[in-house]
């Protein structure tokens, strides 16, 4: 029985497209085994809407997968035994893989590049690209400051062979979401809101990226990130120029395409990436979009190599103020805004009153934040460590039944069987040669270490193991762990050498 | 444009007030407790706390309660009790009454305190002394497996452990209570999320609060995890309360300040009940319209890494982050990291307002000698 478990699970991924197709019509017969029903059921009257559903990505396709299995009338438990290594499987996925201890570069200048062409107007994600390309780049940039606090952003805009400018370059992200969301939605209602139209420029795109970056201090990272829906780039010179200029600034491009890879974005992503392709990604669906999206919220590694061709670029020691917060009874001005607040955070060095942190001071230019803003940052230099999937022999060994981190029970091992162990390496590479269409999608440069190196997949008994501490954890936990808390639970409630 | 979307989505409302999970940090650091055993002994502080745990219990039919003890060198679930592979001895001395004395035997070892009954009492609402037994069963098995050699090694209290777990513990109830869009809830983007298009929907979520009982003073090894645990709080909107009977932390109040909990550090640890069923009992939505207590003025300030010395303008390695009080180091080498730093401010005074201007990129790529035939022209319109 175990064994047709990964057979069946390619077989499934496979015909997947064509049989989320097929099934928009059919009776949802084994919907039960996966609770989600319900939601299908509601969405089902809704006819054509339903496909924009469909596209979201694996939550729709595991159901259609089951009826497909159904046919081959596989037992109930199997198929729900699948599901959920499927749906682990995806999950795992998305971790990052930061867990590496390089170093980053911590302090990130970035510009964002929105292709606003007409190309955005595709329907291939719902309700088109621009719309929702505008709704994740704002989730994005909320993100991005949550794990970069003392980093700056800007937000360019390609249109019409022109690059326009959506927001300056600033730490504050509730600048950068209006800004995002003003392109919908102006704020000057004599503005009209602006649709894709006419082509995007690359290479204009690039000079402003470059002229944006051009004062940023050598220490920060100079980073530009390009969302580009379009097959082509209408450019008013010779944009290898651009592309030598920006390796010469140390600007490093990522690109994110949709629909499929240009020649061009490969060599702009490769030339400023010291060779390395990987940063060029392409976005199939909308959910991919997202997770690419959010991919580059984690610092980039620096290079050895490039530390090496300009070693003051590398390292400075900055001069940061962390003030304190005042409590007034009477209303003041504030530095920032000028308008009368009271409370606030005097800055140490001039005594400029501030709103909000981390800022820089408006009037000595100090930047102001909290010893926690730097904190915040530690999990990327301090990265917790990917955890590994546990085999049955293993469970069996450790004699696990419950998560640690939040004492869910773990599915019992079964019965000790020979050949369980032999199979459980083959059926890994099998779901390596599943995740084909992707297209290099998140996978980044193989990294020496075997270990890390492995992709992360979903475990036969459902749970993973700290490498440290020998805790096995729930997929959920492990997700929880890696993408939210970065603390592993196991680890930090035994201290080394207790009982 | 928003009409292509064409699907109508309903939220569904429910009138019952919302499930609330109270997960408690026990500090049991045996050294603080024997400090603290003139005025608050452990064992009344666990039946002050078991009566607030009962309380809780009963303010909400779908309430839950979960409690971890940060010891001295182990965290470990009080309740729910883990069946896990780390045993724990059945409990031998069995007392015939399932409830404590509020001012029961002054050990601060605990060793006398009472264990699981061996039957149960009929005049006691089952869900309570479930918890009480539980708790009062794992906890004495604590104490007891705890030897002179674990409370010699370390003053202090593993806290971040503790947190981490809590934390672990109400995520997953946060993913079992809203079973309907797993997609959105694991991820810790959706609370951000524009909910232009995603479906708000379905159930009224759990809502969880962390409290930490704490008599431990300083904490400075835990830093790290514990930062990390107060970001995971603050981003999945968890407000950590802080009951400080003993000690000071800067660690703790920072954790209530930057998650919206209340902290409290009360004159007389002896009113411990009170305390707790004044100002911890409301949940964050009872919060709203009351007036908490406040911590008033939180010490932001950052001691540097060389001296421990609190500083308001400091010196930050861009690499490792680390924070010194002056520029002078030793070789320009960082004292953590190693890396050669030059000095400079932060930030380059940018001339922000001077790329504002339409000419930007001419005086770009004046800058740029190398770019003969690139100038692009940004202002011209380019159609195919
Ligand atoms: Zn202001
Ligand atoms: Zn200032
Ligand atoms: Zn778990
Ligand atoms: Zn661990
Ligand atoms: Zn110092
Ligand atoms: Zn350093």
């Amino acid at each position: 029985m175990a064994d047709s478990d990964y057979d069946f699970e390619e077989d499934a991924s496979d015909d997947e497209y064509i049989g989320s197709k097929a099934a928009s019509g059919r009776s949802s017969r084994a919907s039960g085994a996966v609770g989600l029903g319900k939601r299908k059921t509601q969405e089902k009257e809704k006819g054509k809407a339903t496909l924009a559903w469909e596209r979201r990505g694996s939550e729709a396709s595991i159901e259609y997968d089951l009826e497909l299995d159904g046919d081959l009338d596989l037992g109930e438990e199997s198929i729900r035994q699948s599901v959920q290594e499927k749906e682990e499987e995806r999950k795992r996925k998305r971790l990052r893989k930061d867990t590496k201890p390089f170093q980053r570069g911590i302090i990130r200048h970035v510009v964002l590049v929105l292709d606003l062409s007409e190309a955005m107007l595709e329907k291939d994600m719902r309700p088109n690209r621009y719309i929702t390309m505008i709704k994740y780049t704002q989730e994005y940039v909320r993100e991005f400051f949550e794990q970069n606090p003392i980093s700056q952003m800007s937000v360019l805009g390609m249109h019409d062979g022109l690059c326009i400018r959506v927001s300056e370059l600033s730490g504050n992200p509730a600048d950068h979401i209006a800004a995002i969301q003003g392109l919908r939605f102006p704020r000057n209602p004599k503005d009209i809101p602006k649709e894709p139209k006419g082509s995007p420029s690359l290479q204009n795109a690039l000079e402003l990226a470059r002229a944006t970056l051009y004062h940023t201090p050598s220490h920060g990272t100079r980073e530009v990130i390009i969302v580009f829906g379009s097959l082509l780039s209408l450019d008013p010179g010779d944009i290898h120029q651009t592309i030598k200029a920006c390796v010469r600034d140390r600007i490093r491009v990522s690109i994110i395409g949709m629909s499929a890879r240009l020649r061009i974005c490969q060599e702009i992503v490769s030339r400023t990436n010291a060779g390395d392709e990987s940063e060029y990604v392409v976005a199939t669906d909308q959910e991919l979009l997202r997770e690419l999206l959010l991919a580059t919220t984690t610092p980039p590694v620096v290079r050895k190599d490039r530390s090496a061709a300009s070693a003051e670029s590398t390292a400075a020691l900055m001069m940061m103020g962390f003030p304190s917060r005042v409590v007034q009874d009477v209303p003041t001005l504030c530095a920032c805004h000028g308008v009368l607040t009271s409370g606030g955070y005097t800055c140490p060095r001039c005594a400029a009153k501030v709103c909000s942190l981390p800022v820089t001071c408006p009037s000595c230019q100090l930047t102001l934040l909290l010893s926690t803003h730097l904190a915040r940052s530690y999990h990327h230099l301090f990265p917790l460590r990917n955890w590994a999937e546990v085999s049955w022999r293993r469970a069996r060994e450790k004699g696990s039944v419950e998560c640690v981190g939040c004492l869910a029970v773990f599915p019992k091992p079964p019965p000790e069987d020979p050949e369980a162990g032999a199979r459980g390496g083959g059926g890994g590479d099998d779901e390596m040669a599943v995740d084909g269409p992707v297209g290099g999608g998140g996978k980044k440069q193989a990294p020496e270490d075997e270990e890390e190196s492995e992709e992360q997949r979903a475990s036969e008994s459902s749970r993973y193991e700290c490498r440290v501490c020998e805790s096995h954890f729930c997929i959920d936990c492990d997700m929880f762990c890696h993408m939210v808390l970065h603390n592993c639970p196991g680890c930090l409630s035994h201290e080394p050498g207790a009982g | 444009m928003n009409a292509i979307d064409g699907t109508v989505r309903q939220v569904k409302t429910d009138d019952t007030p919302p499930p609330s999970l109270l997960a408690i940090v026990l500090d049991t650091n045996p050294h603080a407790w024997a400090h603290l055993s003139s005025t608050l002994p452990l064992s009344s502080a666990i039946a002050n706390l078991l009566v607030f745990i009962n309380a809780h219990l009963a303010s909400g039919n779908a309430n839950e309660v979960a409690v971890i003890a940060s010891h001295s060198r182990r965290a470990q679930w009080l309740y729910p009790t883990p069946k896990g592979p780390i045993s724990h001895h059945p409990s031998s001395n069995g007392d015939a009454n399932g409830d404590i004395e509020m001012n029961g035997v002054s050990h601060p070892n605990g060793s006398t305190t009472t264990t699981t009954p061996a039957k149960e009492n009929a005049n006691k609402y089952r869900p309570f002394s479930t918890v009480e037994n539980a708790i009062l069963s794992n906890l004495s098995n604590l104490l007891s497996s705890t030897t002179e050699s674990d409370l010699a090694s370390t003053p202090t209290t593993l806290i971040g452990g503790a947190l981490s777990l809590a934390l672990t513990h109400i995520a997953k109830s946060t993913l079992l209570h809203s079973p309907v869009d797993p997609l959105a809830s694991d991820n810790p983007l959706s609370a951000l999320a524009d909910s232009e298009s995603v479906a708000r929907t379905q159930r009224i979520p759990l809502t969880s609060r962390i409290l930490i009982i704490s008599v431990s003073g300083d904490l400075a090894n835990q830093y790290i995890p514990v930062m990390n645990s107060i970001f995971a709080a603050q981003r999945k909107r968890i407000p950590i309360d802080i009951l400080k009977l003993a000690g000071d932390t800067v660690l703790l109040q920072q954790a209530s300040d930057a998650t919206g909990g209340v902290y409290m550090k009360p004159e007389r640890p002896e009113g411990l009940l009170q305390y707790l069923m004044m100002a911890f009992l409301p949940d964050a939505v009872a919060r709203r319209s009351l007036v908490m207590p406040s911590a008033g003025g939180v010490d932001f300030r950052a001691a540097c890494f060389c001296h421990r010395k609190v500083v308001d303008i400091g010196y930050v390695c861009s690499v490792c982050l680390s924070i010194f009080c002056e520029p002078n180091l030793p070789g320009n080498l960082c004292l953590t990291c190693g890396s050669y730093l030059s000095l400079r401010a932060a930030q380059t005074a940018t001339p922000a307002l001077v790329a504002r201007k339409k000419k930007k990129r001419k005086r770009v790529a004046g800058t740029d000698s190398a770019t003969p035939s690139g100038t692009p022209a940004a202002t011209t319109p380019m159609h195919p």
